[in-house]
C-alpha cells in the first residue's frame, strides 16, 4: 500500500506539472489580457506600457521559469482583474461555497439512488421500475439551467417565496442548486445501480445467500449491493469532480458564488493567473478524488488489491 | 426584496442616544403623500459584480455602477443627463488657459476626513501620475491616462481651501468634464491605506456607505447619514448579483428584490402589466455601431494596402443599406434609438441629426459608383463578439449582415470572443476588408468624448478624420465660449454624419423594473444608478 501511495503521488506530481505547463502556453495563445485594462481610445504605446506593467513584454521562457518557482509556494500571482492574490479568490469560491454545493449535491445524487436503483431492479418491469426509469430519463434529459428556472418559478414565485431564487448562506438557500446539480447524477446513479443489481442478483452467491435462509433485505444491501456499487463508485468520483469544478451553469441561473463561475469568468477576461490557480485546484481535485476512488475499491470489494 | 429591518427593544434603547444623534434631522415621513418605510432593504438585482473599487483602475459599464454609490465626482449629473454641482459648486475658465473650480464647504467623507482644496490636488496627482513618490503612492494600471490623453494640463494649484485652479498650456473647454467627473477619493486614507484600501474598504463621500462585500455575491451599503445633498429615503441598499436575466426576474416576481435592471426588451412589457411593478427605462451613451476599415495603408498592419472602406460612398451605402428602424422596432421591441449624429442623445452638446434612410437602392448606386457592382462585389469580414453585448446584439448583427448581403455586400460573418476583438483593433490587424460590430460608451458628459473616437489612431480609429474634418474637431477642443462651441459641436456633428465613418446602428435604452413600492426612481442615462431621494414605501 505505502508502495502504491509513493507511486500515485509521483504520479500526482508529473500530472500536476503537466497540467499548470499546458495550461500557462495555452492560455498565452489565446491572446493578450491588456486591451481590457485601456480605454478605448488607448494608443498602441499606451497598450504596451500596460503589457510591460504586467510584466507580459518578457520572453516567454523567463515568464515561464518565474511562474514554475513560484507554483510550490502556492504563489499563482495577482489577479489582472480584481488585483488580488490568484490563489486566494479560487480558494475563497471553493469552500465554502463549491464545497457545499457539490457536497449537497453528492448525498442527495448518491442517498437517494441507492433505494431508488434498488427497488427499480427488485421490481423489475413493475410500476415501481417503470416510474424510476422514467423519472431517471427525464432528469438525465433536462437541460440543468432550465430545470433550474422551473424550480425558481414553482419555489420562489409560484408558492409565493417558499424557497429563495438566488444566493448561498442557508439550507434554504442550498435546497434548490443542489437538487439541479443533483438531477443527472442521480437519474445515472439510479440506472447503474439498477443495471448492477440486476446482474448481480442472478449470481450464485445471491442464491446460496436466499437459499441460506437470509432475509431477502440482508441479501440485496448487504450481499448484491456492495458488488453492484463498484461502478458507482467510479462515477460517483468523476461526477463529484465535474460537481466541484464545473456547475457553472447552476452557480449562473442561482447566482451561487462558487469556483466554476469564477473560472469561466476569468477565460473571456483573459485573467492569466486566476485560469492558471483555477485549473491547478481542478487537478488537484480530480488527482485526489481519483486516488480515493482507487482507495474506496480495496474497502467495498476485498480482493481488490493496490500494489 | 425590500426588508423592514426589525430591532429589539433593548438594544434599541443602548443605542437609543448614539442612533438619534446619527440621524438626519429633515427625512421626511411620506414622499408624495405616500407613508414611506424609512428603516427598508432595498434588494438591487444586477448582471455583475464589480471587480474593483478605485476609480482610477477604471470606471466602466459594471463598475461605475457599484463606485458611484460611494464615491462623488466634482461634477454631477441630473436625470436628463445635465451637469450639476457635485463636490464642486461652480466651475469656471479664468482666462483662456485656466479654469477655476470653487468646492463645496462642510463636506466630510465617510471616516470624517473633510473634503477640500488638498483632497483635489492630491486627486490630480492621481489622475496625471505626479508626485507619487512625495505620496509614497502605488501606481495602478489605469484605464485612462490622464497624462496621456491630456497631455495639456500643466498644473494645479490650490487659491484657498476651497477653491483650486487647474492650468493648461492650451485652451481646454471640456476640462470641466474630463476632470470634473472623475470620482474623488480621500487623501489621508489613500496614503494610509493605499490602492488595497480603497478597494477593500472604499471611503467616499456619497450617500452610501459600503459596508459589505462578498465577491461576485453581493455588496451592501448603508445610508450616509452625513451626506451633503439629498439622501436616499431608506436605510440600506444590496447590490446582489444575478447573472442571467430570467432568473433577475423571477426574483423580483418573488418579491426578493426590489429592483432589477437589464430587463430584455421582450419581457418588458409583460412585467409593466403586472400591477406589483413597474418598468422604466432610459437612453443610455452606449452607442453600437459596425467600424469599417478605412485606414491609409501607414496606419494599420496592411501588408501595403489601404482600407478598403476609405471612399466615403462606401461607407454612406453600407449606412443606407441597414433598415434601423427595423432593428429598433423588431429586435429592440423599440427599446433603442437609431441615432444619425456621432454623438449620444444624452451627451452635453449632442445635435439631432436626420437620419440615414433605408434606401437600398440608393446603397446599390453609390456601391457601383464606388467600382463595386455584382461582378467585382465589395466584400466585408465582420468580426462579431458573440455574447458580449446581450442576446438582441447578438440577434441584430446577423440580421445587419443579411441587409449587406441585400445591395450586393459579400459578408463574412466571423464571431470572436471579445477579447480577441480588442486585440484586433488595438494592434491594428483587421484586413484591408475588414470590420467589427461593437458598442462603445463613456463616462463623460461632453460631446468630445465621442468626436475624439476619430482624432488619434486608436483602437476604435479605423476612418481618421481627413484633415477639413480634423480643423474643424481641433477648433472645438479650443473654443471656451460655450454658445461659440456649442456651435461648432454641431456643425462638426452635422459633418460627421455625412462623411459616414461608421455605420450607426443603435444607441441602447437600458430597461429596469421595480416593485411598485419602490418610489421615485428615475433612470439615469448615465452607467450608474442614483437613489437619492429614492423612497420604499411602508
Amino acid at each position: 500500500m505505502r508502495a502504491f501511495l509513493l507511486r500515485r503521488a509521483l504520479h500526482a506530481v508529473f500530472v500536476l506539472w503537466g497540467v499548470v505547463t499546458a495550461v500557462f502556453f495555452l492560455v498565452r495563445l489565446t491572446g493578450d489580457p491588456t486591451p481590457f485594462l485601456v480605454d478605448q481610445s488607448a494608443t498602441q504605446q499606451e497598450i504596451a506600457e500596460a503589457r510591460r506593467s504586467l510584466g507580459l513584454d518578457r520572453a516567454l521562457h523567463v515568464q515561464y521559469l518565474d511562474f514554475l518557482r513560484s507554483v510550490p509556494r502556492g504563489d499563482f500571482g495577482t489577479s489582472i482583474r480584481e488585483k488580488r492574490p490568484a490563489m486566494q479568490m479560487v480558494l475563497e469560491h471553493l469552500w465554502p461555497a463549491t464545497v457545499e454545493l457539490a457536497a449537497a449535491a453528492l448525498v442527495l445524487s448518491t442517498i437517494l439512488a441507492i433505494p431508488l436503483g434498488v427497488a427499480s431492479a427488485t421490481h423489475r418491469n413493475g410500476a415501481v421500475d417503470h416510474a424510476s426509469r422514467l423519472a431517471s430519463l427525464f432528469l438525465q434529459s433536462m437541460p440543468s439551467f432550465w430545470l433550474g428556472l422551473m424550480l425558481i418559478l414553482l419555489f420562489a414565485v409560484e408558492l409565493g417565496g417558499l424557497l429563495p431564487a438566488f444566493g448561498s448562506g442557508s439550507l434554504r438557500h442550498l435546497i434548490l442548486p443542489a437538487v439541479t446539480l443533483a438531477a443527472a447524477p442521480l437519474a445515472q446513479n439510479v440506472r447503474l445501480i439498477r443495471s448492477g443489481m440486476l446482474e448481480v442478483l442472478q449470481q450464485d452467491y445471491v442464491r446460496t445467500a436466499r437459499a441460506k435462509g437470509l432475509a431477502e433485505r440482508f441479501v440485496i444491501y448487504r450481499h448484491a449491493l456492495r458488488n453492484a456499487a463498484i461502478p458507482v463508485i467510479t462515477v460517483t468520483g468523476l461526477s463529484l469532480g465535474f460537481m466541484l469544478s464545473g456547475a457553472v451553469i447552476i452557480e449562473t441561473v442561482f447566482s451561487w458564488p462558487g469556483m466554476g463561475r469564477l473560472i469561466v469568468q476569468a477565460v473571456p477576461g483573459r485573467d492569466f493567473p486566476v485560469i492558471q490557480a483555477g485549473v491547478f485546484v481542478f487537478a488537484l481535485i480530480f488527482v485526489g478524488l481519483n486516488l480515493i476512488v482507487d482507495l474506496l475499491y480495496t474497502v467495498v470489494d476485498p480482493r481488490v488489491r493496490l500494489t | 426584496m425590500i426588508r423592514h429591518t426589525r430591532s429589539l427593544i433593548l438594544p434599541l434603547l443602548l443605542v437609543w442616544p448614539l442612533a438619534a444623534a446619527a440621524q438626519p434631522a429633515t427625512l421626511p415621513r411620506t414622499v408624495d403623500g405616500v407613508a414611506i418605510d424609512a428603516d427598508a432593504e432595498l434588494v438591487v438585482a444586477l448582471a455583475d459584480d464589480t471587480n474593483n473599487m478605485d476609480p482610477r483602475i477604471g470606471m466602466g459599464s459594471i463598475r461605475s455602477n457599484y463606485i458611484r454609490q460611494v464615491f462623488e465626482s466634482l461634477v454631477d449629473v441630473d436625470s436628463h443627463g445635465r451637469p450639476v454641482p457635485g463636490l464642486a459648486l461652480s466651475w469656471k475658465p479664468v482666462g483662456e488657459l485656466t479654469w477655476e473650480f470653487a468646492l463645496r464647504r462642510g463636506v466630510s467623507f465617510h471616516d470624517g476626513e473633510p473634503f477640500n482644496a488638498d483632497t483635489v490636488l492630491f486627486n490630480l496627482d492621481r489622475f496625471f501620475r505626479r508626485n507619487f513618490d512625495k505620496w509614497g503612492l502605488k501606481d495602478v494600471l489605469a484605464a485612462t491616462s490622464f497624462e496621456k490623453t491630456y497631455p495639456f494640463v500643466t498644473r494645479w494649484e490650490k487659491v484657498d481651501d476651497y477653491t483650486v485652479r487647474v492650468h493648461t498650456s492650451e485652451s481646454a473647454p471640456t476640462l470641466w468634464d474630463f476632470i470634473g467627473r472623475e470620482p474623488m477619493v480621500p487623501k489621508a486614507y489613500t496614503l494610509k491605506n493605499g490602492v488595497d484600501g480603497l478597494n477593500e474598504r472604499p471611503i467616499g463621500t456619497g450617500p452610501w456607505k459600503m459596508v459589505e462585500w462578498k465577491r461576485k455575491t453581493s455588496m451592501v451599503f448603508e445610508r450616509n447619514d452625513a451626506y451633503w445633498g439629498t439622501q436616499p429615503l431608506f436605510r440600506k441598499m444590496r447590490f446582489q448579483t444575478i447573472p442571467e436575466g430570467a432568473a433577475r426576474i423571477a426574483a423580483l416576481r418573488a418579491g426578493q428584490v426590489g429592483l432589477i435592471e437589464g430587463v430584455p426588451p421582450f419581457d418588458a412589457p409583460a412585467l409593466a402589466q403586472d400591477s406589483k411593478l413597474r418598468v422604466v427605462s432610459s437612453p443610455q451613451k452606449l452607442s453600437c455601431r459596425l467600424y469599417l476599415n478605412a485606414r491609409p495603408k501607414d496606419k494599420y498592419d496592411s501588408g501595403g494596402k489601404d482600407g478598403l472602406f476609405a471612399d466615403q460612398r462606401v461607407r454612406l451605402a453600407l449606412n443606407l443599406a441597414v433598415n434601423k428602424d427595423a432593428i429598433v422596432k423588431k429586435i429592440f421591441n423599440g427599446y433603442a434609438l437609431a441615432n444619425a449624429s456621432p454623438v449620444a442623445s444624452v451627451s452635453y452638446g449632442y445635435a439631432a441629426q436626420e437620419g440615414y434612410p433605408y434606401d437600398p437602392a440608393r446603397a446599390r448606386a453609390l456601391l457601383a459608383e464606388a467600382g463595386f457592382r455584382d461582378s467585382n462585389p465589395l466584400t466585408l469580414q465582420l468580426l462579431f463578439p458573440a455574447k458580449h453585448y446581450g442576446q438582441s446584439f447578438d440577434e441584430m448583427t446577423p440580421a445587419v449582415a443579411e441587409m449587406l448581403k441585400d445591395v450586393g455586400v459579400q459578408v463574412t460573418l466571423k464571431p470572436v470572443d471579445f477579447a480577441t476583438l480588442l486585440q484586433t483593433a488595438s494592434k491594428g490587424t483587421l484586413p484591408p476588408n475588414g470590420g467589427f460590430a461593437a458598442c462603445r460608451t463613456g463616462n463623460n458628459l461632453d460631446a468630445d468624448d465621442y468626436l475624439r473616437d476619430w482624432a488619434a489612431i486608436a483602437m476604435i480609429n479605423w476612418a481618421p478624420y481627413p484633415p477639413e474634418l480634423m480643423t474643424l474637431y481641433t477648433a472645438t477642443r479650443r473654443e471656451v465660449d460655450a454658445q461659440k462651441r456649442l456651435k461648432l459641436l454641431a456643425d462638426l456633428q452635422r459633418q460627421v454624419r455625412d462623411w459616414a465613418p461608421v455605420v450607426a446602428l443603435y444607441q441602447e435604452v437600458k430597461v429596469y423594473a421595480l416593485s411598485a413600492r419602490v418610489l421615485r426612481f428615475a433612470p439615469l442615462p448615465e452607467l450608474n444608478m442614483d437613489f437619492r431621494g429614492v423612497a420604499v414605501k411602508r
